[in-house]
């Protein structure tokens, strides 16, 4: 080796450069390559290698910059020099990006695969100059093998370092149009209807999906999308082969899932009555992993490589799926399938969750919009997304002042419903539910609504779902009814195997349990437990339940009580017999009561047949009933004095007596002013119905004898106070039959018989009539104590207590005061709970004589 | 208002203040149908049973319906029971059984 002879060195280093400068600036001329050899193998062998090899890939490099790149990012300056808004104008035509694209990436492709042939020419040089000195056993550096790795590395930093930044933009769109295009083309083809009939069989049975293909169109379609594809296939070749194959995939990527993002919106839409899960896989199969198979086909990336899947072995790979159209799928594609299934899931999911409110009024119609979301979360196991949102919106549009108890309460029960589907658990609807019954607590109808609509079939049912006539406690047992048929784990001959069976399936609760609140395996929804639940205890339902009943039975003018003896025994199945015990006592009565009519009636009419003389009597004794009660276990009735008209009290006498005749020793004692009585009032001229109260029938009656009277004599004879009567009397005065006149005393009022009709309104008598039979509103004023007024009568004892204690402390939480209560109240000892207590402190606010503020009760100033 | 009343009808209401002395009406009521209310009891003096302690108008711990399920006995001391504890009683006692209120000897009241 000759290291002095320094001008050989410089000839060949002149040499060299020069046929380098022809090689790359050669425009495709490759015929200066095979005179190199002698040049690079005196630098070589000067152990100058790495000098060639740096210089030639330098010289590529100032050349590939300076032309190639340069011309490539010029093709996108119009687009990068514009504003925001002008790019709108250049995404909107047809052919933008894809054309300029293409030839833009044909033509750098071009230069650089120029390029990389010179690159092939100096790494032959290298090789047969390293292989010559390995003979010789020469040590030599050993440049041909880097000079490709090199040459590509450059390309890449020089692209991506002059890269401008709206070129990733350009890809997306490109992208985006391309996916748009291929899933137009699909759609438009043989798959429209597949679609369409999916949506109704709403299953996902892959196998069925390609069997009935309409093979000449399908064959357009499929070669048509070949050459789209293709088309796709090549840019997504040039760029990674320009070395941009991350933000390639990251492009395209992007632009599927924007795809299937605008795809599930679509197909969702507010229409919550379709299953459209089903069609979103079927979809997902039909377009995008087409697509993928297609484009990774074409860029010879389907064969498995089991080095890069690093042994997880995705769940999908255990099926024995094949997709349609495609075979077995490769493990890219699969990584693929389920992540666009997961993408599409959890889309699904947010749209419905965000929904979710809307969903539930329509619930159950809405169904298969809650079985979508159910499969959803349970891929994506998001259920605390659901629990967050659903509550957010809860406050928001439920539980405000305006939404009526009944709205709460029917979105509440709708909620358990729809909920217990997704959640069989209980655990989510547990959280859910939390904050409702928080806010019903707070109401003070709330268990009046609660037993309304248990226990009533027209009254509570307001969304008109469900069955006319049937309440809710009978739908909640029909549930029962069938739960308890599916359910193999309830037998109560459960042996000891299944015992251990069942506690080897045990799996812990989801976090969003509360442990306090039981596990899973004993939990099962019961939207009656939660209805009780927001009330306090079964015993405050059941006395609101028993109080409802009174009022209903005795304003009953038959003894028709199938509906009630019905419910009963459904309230009977729920909280046991003892429970209802009082109730059915009542309802006895009235079962007595008309066994017992009809006996005293025959006996009573045979007498008066064989007494003469009797028969003008005013009244038929036919038309008395009489509801017999059995007081002590009826709820605290209120009862009036009340002077009926002579005839009807010599009616109810004879009945009396009889009753004591057949009964003896039992006695009755009549409640003057309970009842219902139905009239008629004849004039000249015409007639008219009513179905009131006694009190009404005992005021009107008197307008017989006389058509005149005033308030004072009148209270006096019907034995009622002045304010009463002339509160009762309205009734008649606002039917048009007795008119109002102010006498010489002030408080003194003269009513008298409207006689003739000639100066009323005729119309009003046809209204009057078709109003027959109707009690009036106004007379709703409950003969019975309202649950709440017993408490209020219970709790006011403690009224000066709370009152004391909020004068020494200021403010308190209605914990704080009812453990205070508990503690010093010795006399008389406290024994209510929590919400009867909170019950009766929002009386207290509503009368002003205490305030709320911040979840604390203080006293109005 | 009160001042434009007819000078005679403010007389006539003076005059007098309770049943005016009008023309008999030509309004007549027809009763369709009363439905009253009303509560039994058995009229014993005391109100709850000696034996049970429970109301008489209720029942012995026994029964279910009060009433004619559940019916009252008196003794010949005058003293009440419902039946069915008094029997109870009675047939519990070895030797003469008495009224557990008076210990007089126990008769049912004839
Ligand atoms: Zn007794
Ligand atoms: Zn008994
Ligand atoms: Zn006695």
């Amino acid at each position: 080796m000759q290291l002095d002879d320094s001008d050989g060195a410089l000839d060949s280093w002149a040499g060299f450069c020069a046929l380098t400068g022809d090689l790359v600036g050669g425009a495709g001329d490759l015929s200066v390559g095979p005179r190199l050899a002698p040049a690079v193998a005196d630098l070589c062998a000067r152990g100058l290698a790495t000098l060639v090899r740096d210089y030639f890939l330098h010289n590529l490099e100032e050349t590939f910059k300076n032309n190639a790149v340069k011309t490539f990012w010029q093709k996108f300056h119009p687009y990068n020099n514009s504003s925001a808004v002008e790019r709108i104008k250049f995404c909107v035509q047809e052919s933008w990006p894809e054309d300029v694209l293409s030839t833009a990436l044909e033509d750098i492709c071009l230069e650089k695969s120029y390029q990389e042939k010179c690159v092939l020419v100096l790494v032959h040089t290298l090789q047969s100059y390293e292989e010559k000195a390995r003979n010789r056993k020469l040590q030599a550096a050993e440049c041909s093998s880097s000079l490709m790795p090199r040459y590509q590395l450059m390309v890449s930093s020089v692209l991506l370092t002059t890269l401008p930044l709206s070129f990733p933009e350009i890809l997306n769109v490109y992208f985006k149009k391309k996916l748009e295009e291929l899933n137009t083309l699909m759609d438009g083809s043989g798959d429209n209807d597949q679609l369409a009939s999916h949506e109704f069989s709403g299953g996902s049975n892959v196998s069925a999906w390609d069997s009935k293909m309409d093979i000449d169109s399908q064959e357009t379609v499929i070669s048509e999308s070949g050459n789209l594809v293709k088309n796709i296939g090549k840019v997504v070749r040039d760029l990674r082969c320009l070395g941009f194959t991350s933000m390639t995939e990251d492009s395209y990527s992007s632009a599927i899932i924007w795809l299937l993002k605008s795809k599930v919106h679509e197909l969702a839409g507010d229409d919550y009555r379709i299953p459209v899960l089903g069609c979103v896989k079927k979809w997902i199969q039909a377009v995008p992993l087409q697509f993928l198979h297609a484009l990774l086909t074409y860029l010879g990336d389907s064969v498995d490589y089991e080095s890069e899947s690093s042994g997880l072995k995705s769940p999908l790979a255990s099926r024995p799926s094949s997709f349609p159209g495609i075979g077995v799928p490769s493990e890219a594609l699969l990584r693929w399938h389920m992540r666009l299934e997961y993408f599409a899931y959890e889309t699904l999911q947010d749209l419905r969750i965000g929904k979710l409110f809307e969903i539930i009024v329509d619930y159950p119609e809405s169904s298969p919009a809650i079985e979508d979301l159910k499969q959803c979360l349970e891929y994506t196991g998001q259920h605390s997304k659901l629990v967050d949102s659903f509550i957010s919106s809860l406050r928001y549009r439920l539980l405000t002042a305006g939404a009526s108890t009944n709205d709460i309460l029917h979105q509440y029960v709708s909620t358990i419903k729809a909920l217990r589907s997704i959640d069989p658990t209980g655990v989510f609807l547990e959280a859910v539910g939390e904050p409702i019954r928080d806010y019903l607590r707070g109401r003070k109808d709330t268990i009046k609504c609660i037993v309304t609509m248990l226990t009533d079939g027209s009254g509570g049912n307001t969304s008109g779902a469900g069955n006319a006539g049937d309440n809710l406690l009978e739908e909640l047992n029909r549930d029962a009814e069938n739960q308890e048929n599916a359910d193999y784990d309830d037998h109560t001959n459960m042996d000891e195997k299944q015992a251990w069976l069942n506690s080897e399936s045990w799996e812990p609760d989801p976090v969003e349990a509360d442990p306090l609140k039981g596990s899973r395996n004993r939990r099962k929804i019961d939207i009656l437990g939660l209805m009780v639940s927001i009330i306090g205890s079964k015993d405050q339902l059941v006395n609101e339940y028993r109080v409802m009943l009174a009022e209903k039975l005795l304003s009953k003018s038959d003894f028709d009580i199938d509906s009630d003896i019905r419910t009963l025994e459904l309230l009977k199945i729920h909280f046991g017999e003892s429970s209802m015990q009082k109730c059915e006592i009542m309802l006895n009565d009235l079962i007595d009561s008309k066994r017992t009519n009809s006996n005293i009636k025959t006996s009573l009419l045979r007498t008066i047949e064989t007494v003469t003389g009797q028969e003008e009597a005013e009244m038929s004794h036919d038309v008395l009933d009489a509801t017999i009660i059995s007081s002590n276990f009826w709820p605290p009735i209120q009862t009036e004095d009340l002077t009926v008209p002579a005839s009807v009290d010599q009616m109810l006498s004879d009945f009396a007596k009889r009753f004591h005749q057949i009964k003896t020793p039992r006695k009755l004692l009549w409640k003057k002013n309970l009842g219902t009585v139905k009239l008629e009032l004849q004039f000249e001229d015409r007639s008219m119905q009513f179905t009131v109260v006694p009190v009404h029938a005992a005021i009107i009656m008197r307008f017989q004898e006389n058509p005149s009277w005033t308030s004072k004599t009148l209270a006096t004879e019907i034995g009622i106070p002045v304010d009463s009567l002339n509160r009762r009397i309205g009734f008649w005065t606002s039917k048009g039959v007795l008119t109002e006149s102010v006498g010489a005393d002030v408080d003194d009022h003269i009513f008298t018989v409207v006689d003739s009709m000639s100066d009323v309104n005729k119309n009003s008598i046809v209204n009057e009539s078709s109003e027959a039979f109707q009690m009036n509103e106004d007379e709703g004023e409950s003969s019975i104590s309202s649950v709440e007024e017993q408490l209020k009568k219970e709790m006011t004892v403690y009224e000066k207590f709370i009152i004391g204690m909020l004068t020494n402390f200021g403010n308190m939480t209605l914990d704080k005061i009812h453990n205070t209560l508990k503690m010093f109240c010795a006399e008389p000892s406290y024994d209510k709970s929590l919400q009867q207590l909170q019950g009766f402190l929002s009386g207290l606010v509503s009368d002003e004589k205490l305030e709320m503020r911040d979840g604390s009760y203080l006293l109005k100033k | 208002m009160r001042a434009f009343l007819p000078r005679t009808l403010a007389l006539l209401c003076s005059q007098r203040p309770g049943r005016l002395e009008l023309p008999l009406a030509r309004m007549k009521v027809k009763i369709l149908q009363w439905h009253a209310v009303a509560s039994w009891t058995w009229d014993a003096q005391d109100e709850t049973c000696g034996i049970c302690r429970m109301a008489f108008d209720g029942c012995c711990p026994d029964c279910k319906f009060p009433g004619d399920d559940c019916p009252l006995i008196w003794g010949a001391c005058n003293h009440a029971f419902h039946l069915h504890c008094i029997l109870k009683w009675v047939n519990s006692q070895t030797s003469t059984p008495l009224c557990p209120m008076c210990r007089r000897e126990w008769q049912f009241k004839g």
